[in-house]
């Protein structure tokens, strides 16, 4: 399958007043064409700073290295800043996840939703806006052409999401970042908008990288799932494949703190993960996981693991040298 | 002891949202006329979405608000009635953000010593000392009580929220989003903690909550909350297994486990619940 994206070592830093802030310490992600990859972590494992180092939105002081980011065939890091805009808007878009604070509150819908694709694809304004009613159409706005004219205020939290979806598809992205696009939303609404994300994206065959906390989310949408922690991946699968058959202790351990209504017995005690995330600032020495990892051993404190093959096979890898050698004993 | 630790009766709170200087104020009923029973050392978990009154029902069950109608009833005593000190003896909440309900300025002994300086129970040793067996009792490292919340990370700032509400051996907390904030793995350790401090304590909680995974798990007793009303109550199994109200239905089917194999829900015809309630 064609790569639409492809990222070889991708680190993040941030200058703070303590050291540099390590956010994403190396990683390999690549999207298929037409696929959706989720990217699935808890607060602070570096999801969004990966995410904004793709889109290019992170602020200048932010350091970003890569071997390689290439993007259809693109390398996005040598491109200049007025390629990159092109790049960014029109074939990479983004969904953030607070639908009140990434919509100017002072211009209406129909002007930030035509914006962009008349500065990219230089159309008439009426093209533009015809388009933009069909998408607002599509994406389950209700009155569509009565929307252009009203403002951000006028429409509630799920409305928002449907118009910021809608502003995402307008020029036809091959891939879209989709940033915890449903966190803020009441569950009915959040089913709606998942639904609604999945089907426009089979319809327009885009790539979307989601990125979310919410392993129930990621287990319904995701045809590939990467786990990240402290600023790493540390296993990646088909979603089938790391719902059945999870191997990293850290993906395990996420798995077993959720109760499943109709699973879980009421009122049992949940397995937790103990401790607290390390800190990202410096160097971190052996693997990340190791002070809460339950099935670690002397090596882990120095030895850095490297994400390797599960069975083999490049379609599962983990970033875990215990569960990789205790699976082949095992065999 | 007192038949319900708490009861409301035909609550309601009503705002007047104003519509400019010439038109009629619109009437919101935030809550129209809620009537619920809890039973000491029972947790009832009341679900719903935003905007559907959750908070506002809080706020009055902990004298926050004013109820335009009806009664709070704490221990079989009239909110009211009784000053607002030994009320707050008896009832205490636990606020969804962690990150915004501890005084940034205060170091983590004062903020848990606080309810006890303003009860004037105890001396300054017992007090010290009352701090920190309820530390121990929560799980919060004894060195942590000279931090500031700035210090602490979001399951370590929760602790503490807790153990500032227990300080005064309270027998009910009204616990309202308490784990929303956090991440899962954190999420499980919170979760335990009211488990076992129920437990051990035997308090009842009114456990809000938007996550029907977590209520299932925790709950007795589960009241479904729909634009100020409740549209359905009963027990954990009679809602879990067999809810009647179409709203009901469409929460539970929301539900995202994460199981792969069943896809997205169906998507629910909203008209179905809002004609039925």
């Amino acid at each position: 399958m064609k790569r639409i994206l492809e990222v070889k070592n991708l680190q993040v830093s941030l200058p703070t007043p303590n050291g540099d802030l390590r956010a994403v310490r190396g990683i390999d992600l690549h999207v298929n064409k037409g696929e959706m990859l989720c990217i699935v972590g808890e607060s602070g494992c570096g999801k969004s700073m990966t995410s904004m180092a793709l889109m290019g939105l992170l602020p200048k002081r932010a350091e970003v290295i890569a071997e390689a980011m290439y993007f259809d065939g693109m390398d996005l890091l040598s491109l200049s800043k007025k390629e990159r805009n092109q790049v960014r808007g029109m074939r990479m878009s983004m969904i953030f996840q607070e639908p009140m604070t990434s919509l100017n509150p002072s211009y209406t819908l129909g002007n930030q939703l035509c914006e962009g694709i008349i500065k990219h694809k230089k159309v008439s304004k009426d093209e533009a806006k015809k388009r933009a009613v069909y998408l607002l159409e599509r994406a389950g706005v209700p009155y569509p052409e009565k929307r252009l004219d009203q403002y951000p205020h006028q429409l509630s939290g799920g409305l928002r999401q449907r118009v910021m979806i809608a502003m995402a598809l307008m020029c036809e992205p091959d891939l879209i970042i989709a940033d915890e696009p449903t966190t803020a939303l009441d569950v009915t609404i959040q089913a709606q908008i998942l639904r609604l994300i999945r089907e426009l994206q089979q319809e327009f065959g885009t790539a979307v990288i989601f990125i979310t906390h919410d392993l129930g989310v990621v287990a319904r949408i995701a045809d590939r799932v990467a786990v990240m922690y402290a600023g790493q991946v540390v296993e990646t699968a088909s979603a089938k494949d790391l719902f059945a058959d999870p191997q990293h202790p850290y993906t395990k351990g996420l798995l077993n703190c959720i109760p499943i209504p109709g699973k879980t017995l009421p009122g049992s005690h949940l397995e937790s993960i103990p401790g607290v995330v390390p800190s990202l600032i410096g160097e971190l020495k052996g693997c990340a996981f190791e002070n809460r990892c339950s099935v670690s051993i002397g090596e882990c404190c120095y030895r850095s693991p490297r994400l390797e093959n599960h069975l083999g096979s490049e379609a599962h890898q983990v970033r875990c040298p215990i569960a990789t050698a205790s699976f082949q004993e095992a065999v | 002891m007192a038949e319900y630790a708490l009861e409301l009766t035909n609550l309601s709170r009503h705002f007047y949202l104003k519509n400019g200087a010439f038109k009629e104020p619109t009437l919101l009923k935030a809550v129209d006329g809620i009537s619920l029973r809890i039973r000491p050392g029972e947790t009832l978990g009341l679900v719903g979405e935003s905007g559907c009154g959750k908070s506002t029902l809080a706020k009055m069950i902990l004298g926050l608000l004013e109820p335009t109608d009806g009664d709070v009833l704490i221990n079989d005593k009239m909110r009211g009635a009784s000053s607002r000190l030994s009320m707050s003896r008896q009832l205490q909440p636990i606020f969804q953000d962690p990150y915004s309900s501890l005084n940034p300025r205060k170091t983590i002994e004062q903020i848990i010593r606080l309810p006890l300086q303003l009860h004037k129970m105890g001396d300054a040793n017992s007090q010290q000392k009352a701090v920190k067996d309820i530390s121990d009792l929560v799980g919060l490292p004894e060195r942590l009580l000279t931090n500031y919340p700035g210090q602490l990370s979001g399951g370590q700032r929760q602790r503490v929220a807790i153990a500032r509400a227990l300080i005064l051996k309270p027998n009910i907390l009204v616990c309202d989003e308490p784990t929303s904030a956090l991440d899962v793995s954190v999420q499980a350790q919170i979760l335990n903690l009211l488990m076992d401090l129920k437990k051990e304590l035997g308090l009842t909680y009114l456990f809000i909550s938007h996550n029907l995974g977590v209520v299932e798990h925790l709950v007795d007793r589960v009241a479904v909350m729909y634009r100020g009303k409740i549209v359905e109550q009963g027990t954990r199994e009679d809602i879990f297994q067999n809810a009647q109200h179409p709203y009901t239905q469409a929460l539970l089917s929301s539900v995202l486990t994460p199981e792969p194999a069943l896809g997205l829900p169906e998507v629910l015809d909203s008209s179905a619940w809002n004609q039925a309630s």
